[in-house]
């Protein structure tokens, strides 16, 4: 039987890793409506159609998310790096496309086993968070059963067969961290509350994710098997590091404009033009003889 | 029933396949990557489609790019690089081949003996070493390196620091230098144009200053593949083994497999004392598993998978060194920007050094912009101006240490990639049990538990921790006298290459695994060739040369102990890898 609490507890949790925001966006549930669609403890195959709707907008809060990290890293003159308040008037990790090359890789390419990432979702799927957090008004307006219904849906799109998405798992991980700095990064433009944040509390973020807070393991450790709970600080340290040196390093690879057919370029790279690199040759011009003319030394 | 197998085909093992296949043995040279035959095709200069760690063609991977890296647990702030694929990680290193501090050697007797890990030397003396230094040396061949603007400024920099310029390939002192490298000096065109048309070979011999060491080394164009200016093993040693019948009076070429994991060597008990019998390996492709033995096994999978697979087999291990004292030269990065054009981008990788022995090296290290980029988001100061971590030390750089990020770091790459000067910092660090390899116990894959890396970053010797910044602010007043504008210093997180003597050998059964032949104390027929064999981390100075110097001298011990023949070394005269016979073959064979 859950209590009245634990509801509270757990929509602050969905609240703040940026689920109930995304699920509201993409009108998976609608907050103050009497009328619900579904009604908790609904058939699993009632719940499919609130599934269709949550997927695609849990994809959408990833790429909220990691574009929010990536401006960050290599800010530009889009509205992420805008809404951040660190931008310029020229490209940056947006228009280098680096979320897609984080999203690609942590989604297709990190080797991270499944059987170790679907804990950590599960761990995601029903933790719960304190609830000191005051939540925005749509969001306090929605009714257990709102709550129930999208609960359902998450804990079944991560328990499902199907490779639990890593940019997902990540993202949650960071929206809580993002509401943990500044409570009220659950309301505003963009879907994730990370993405809300300024420069500096983008920094604050990523310096909890790196010292992994306390609290933040605590509440996603709980649910982890052995030995799996040691590893999760240690992976988290992992990460933090691994999601900014990526977003630098895809920012300016040639990724967005190579075409893997011909292996050539369709278009100079965002990251060429920012470091004014004169791209690739078979050689230069750039031999200047020998220091002091020695071009021998002996034991 | 083959005389040696040798597991790994990175820089270690294709040494001693290369020198017993010139002796006539019957040797299969086993690789859990790609063979990367045909570099024209399959490579580009491109940094994601390079050096990706996940997706790149040199990964620690399959064949297959489609199909995700191999996992490796690492439970810190760290960055693994590992590389598979026929010239491991030779294939981007910057073929740097300078010779070892003779301060790790047993029996030195310098007034400065004591500034080294005299805890784990190695168990024979620098004496006894240095033929094979010269060995390797004519083998690949290392030659003095050539400048490029960037070596100039460099060098700049160095002449302000009151050392002198060091003229022999043995350090004395502290000192600066050009590289002796193992990168084939300019001929004919290279080095002088960027026209594709007059850098075809031979118009065009050696080194093109590409600027792309890290991408793996295809110059000139329409070379043979052991007239590749970089000495990687896939350019040197593997075609000399493939060839071994036309340069080696009695050579016998070796069997080369690909895409073959190695899960397991089996031993079994001969006279009381366990004995290497042979490997089963996966195909990687179909997952096929196959058994071969032989009469003896080489391990030169490197620091990170030759623990894992001596635990994966139940191998002895009677003193828990197996995986432990893993040394990674605590490296560091310190960077100048420059108001006038550095060439940073462009040339060999690394021309020039200095040596502090009893401390550490310096060598500038040229890098395109995502891998400078990368490089200067690795950090565990945090991010500069933000936050800390507890550290952002101060010192004779420009603020605290840290990473760039946000607004700075586009100031530094909007300065101008070829108006930047990077100094690497090597850090001479003691050997540490608690820096290991262990096997995870995060979910197997299909070879069994996988390696997870433990790197205890601050927590080093006092020695290691002083050396490091004693290097740091050479670095940084190298930059400062060669011009630089504005100094950072990164405080690298420990970026795992360059690793060094996981399976050390050593002087004592209770700190080490291999005896002085490189045998290994509990198991008999049992070699380990590669960089996880060295006794410690050298002092400083890049691994490659001391692992195929000492790989030299195990081959020599497994043919002298086990198939009644005379070492060779010292007696006869070392056949170039360049060796025009060798490139006929090649071409014969269609390699």
């Amino acid at each position: 039987m859950t209590t009245h609490r634990q509801q509270l507890s757990r929509r602050a949790f969905l609240a703040r890793a940026g689920v109930l925001g995304a699920a509201v966006a993409a009108g998976a549930i609608v907050p103050t409506v009497t009328g619900l669609p579904f009604a908790a403890g609904q058939t699993k195959a009632g719940l499919d159609p609130v599934i269709a709707l949550l997927r695609p907008a849990l994809q959408e809060l990833a790429r909220d998310t990691i574009n929010g990290l990536t401006t960050f890293v290599v800010p530009g003159s889009d509205p992420y790096s805008q809404a951040q308040g660190v931008s310029t008037n020229g490209p940056g990790a947006i228009h280098a496309r680096t979320p897609d090359f984080l999203m690609s890789a942590l989604d297709n390419f990190v080797p991270l086993p499944n059987e170790y990432v679907r804990p950590v979702a599960a761990a995601l799927a029903t933790a719960v968070a304190d609830d000191k957090i005051p939540l925005p008004g749509d969001l306090t307006r929605l009714l257990p059963l709102h709550l129930n219904t999208v609960d359902e849906a998450l804990k079944k799109l991560l328990s499902t067969d199907e490779t639990v998405p890593l940019s997902l798992v990540i993202a949650m991980t960071l929206n809580l961290v993002a509401t943990q700095v500044n409570p009220a990064s659950l309301h505003g433009v963009f879907v994730s509350p990370f993405a809300r944040l300024s420069w500096a509390e983008k920094a604050q973020a990523m310096r909890m994710v790196e010292q992994t807070d306390a609290d933040l393991v605590e509440a996603l450790d709980v649910n982890l098997p052995q030995p799996l709970h040691q590893s999760l600080s240690g992976v988290l340290k992992f990460v933090g590091g691994a999601l900014i040196e990526f977003s630098a390093y895809g920012s300016f690879t040639e990724y967005a404009v190579f075409d893997k057919q011909t292996k050539s370029l369709t278009a100079k790279p965002v990251g060429w033009t920012i470091s004014r690199y004169d791209g690739i040759a078979e050689g230069w011009d750039e031999f200047k003889g020998y220091y002091q003319g020695r071009t021998k030394v002996e034991g | 029933m083959r005389d040696v197998i040798v597991i790994g085909a990175g820089g270690g093992g294709p040494v001693v396949a290369k020198e017993l296949a010139a002796r006539g043995l019957d040797v299969l040279l086993l690789e859990a990557g790609p063979r990367h035959a045909n570099p024209r095709r399959e490579w580009t200069h491109y940094e994601n489609d390079a050096n990706n760690p996940l997706t790149g063609f040199f990964r620690f991977g399959p064949a297959d790019r489609t199909k995700p890296a191999w996992f490796r647990e690492t439970n810190q702030n760290s960055f693994l690089w590992q590389l598979s694929g026929v010239g491991g990680t030779t294939q981007h290193y910057y073929g740097n081949y300078p010779r070892a501090y003779p301060g790790v050697f047993q029996g030195y007797a310098g007034a400065d003996r004591g500034a080294y890990d005299t805890e784990h030397v190695f168990p024979f003396t620098y004496k006894e070493m240095v033929p094979y230094f010269e060995w390797v040396e004519h083998t690949a061949p290392v030659q003095t390196a050539a400048m490029g603007t960037k070596e100039e400024i460099y060098f700049r920099g160095c002449e302000t620091l009151g050392i002198p310029v060091q003229t022999t390939k043995d350090a004395k002192g502290f000192a600066y230098r050009p590289q002796e490298n193992a990168i084939l000096q300019p001929g004919g065109n290279a080095g002088r144009t960027s026209d594709r048309e007059l850098l075809v070979y031979p118009k065009a011999t050696g080194c093109t200053f590409c600027g792309f060491c890290f991408q793996g080394c295809m110059q000139p164009v329409n070379a043979p593949r052991n007239q590749f200016a970089k000495r990687s093993t896939d350019n040197s040693y593997v075609p000399m083994a493939l060839t071994a019948e036309v340069w080696a009076k009695a050579g016998r070429p070796i069997t080369l497999i690909t895409d073959a994991f190695v899960n397991q060597v089996h031993y079994e008990e001969k006279h009381g004392t366990p004995t290497a019998t042979g490997v089963t390996w996966r195909d990687t492709n179909t997952g096929e598993l196959h058994r071969e033995d032989a009469t003896v096994v080489v391990m030169s999978a490197g620091c990170t998978e030759n623990p894992r697979l001596w635990l994966n087999s139940e191998l002895p291990n009677p003193n828990d060194w197996v995986g432990r004292g893993y040394t990674d030269h605590f490296f560091d990065w310190v960077l100048g920007t420059f108001d006038e054009y550095t060439g940073n981008s462009k040339g060999v990788g690394s021309s020039a050094r200095c040596d502090f022995p009893g401390h550490g090296g310096l060598e500038n290290v040229g890098l395109p912009p995502a891998l400078e980029a990368f490089t200067l988001a690795l950090s565990d100061s945090g991010v500069r101006g933000a936050y800390a971590n507890g550290r952002g030390k101060t010192g004779n750089w420009d603020g605290p240490t840290g990473r760039p990020l946000g607004k700075e770091l586009l100031d530094i790459m909007s300065h101008g990639i070829d108006r930047l000067l990077n100094v690497l910092v090597i850090t001479d660090d003691d050997v540490e049990a608690q820096n290991r390899v262990v096997r995870s116990a995060l979910p197997a894959d299909r070879n069994g538990p996988v390696a997870k890396v433990e790197f205890h970053g601050r927590q080093r010797s006092a020695r290691t921790l002083a050396n490091r910044e004693f290097m740091a602010r050479k670095a940084a007043e190298l930059l400062k006298g060669a011009g630089a504008k504005k100094i950072y210093r990164i405080d690298w997180a420990p970026l795992i290459l360059h690793v060094q003597s996981s399976m050390r050998m050593g002087t004592s059964e209770n700190n080490s695994v291999l005896d002085a032949n490189g045998e290994a104390r509990w198991v008999k027929r049992l070699f380990i060739a590669d960089n996880s064999a060295l006794s410690n981390g050298l002092g400083g100075p890049n691994p490659t040369l001391s692992n195929q110097a000492l790989s030299t001298r195990t081959a020599e011990k497994i043919f002298r102990l086990y198939f009644g023949g005379d070492p060779w070394v010292g007696k006869e005269a070392p056949v170039v890898s360049t060796d025009h016979r060798i490139s006929v073959r090649l071409g014969q064979l269609g390699l």
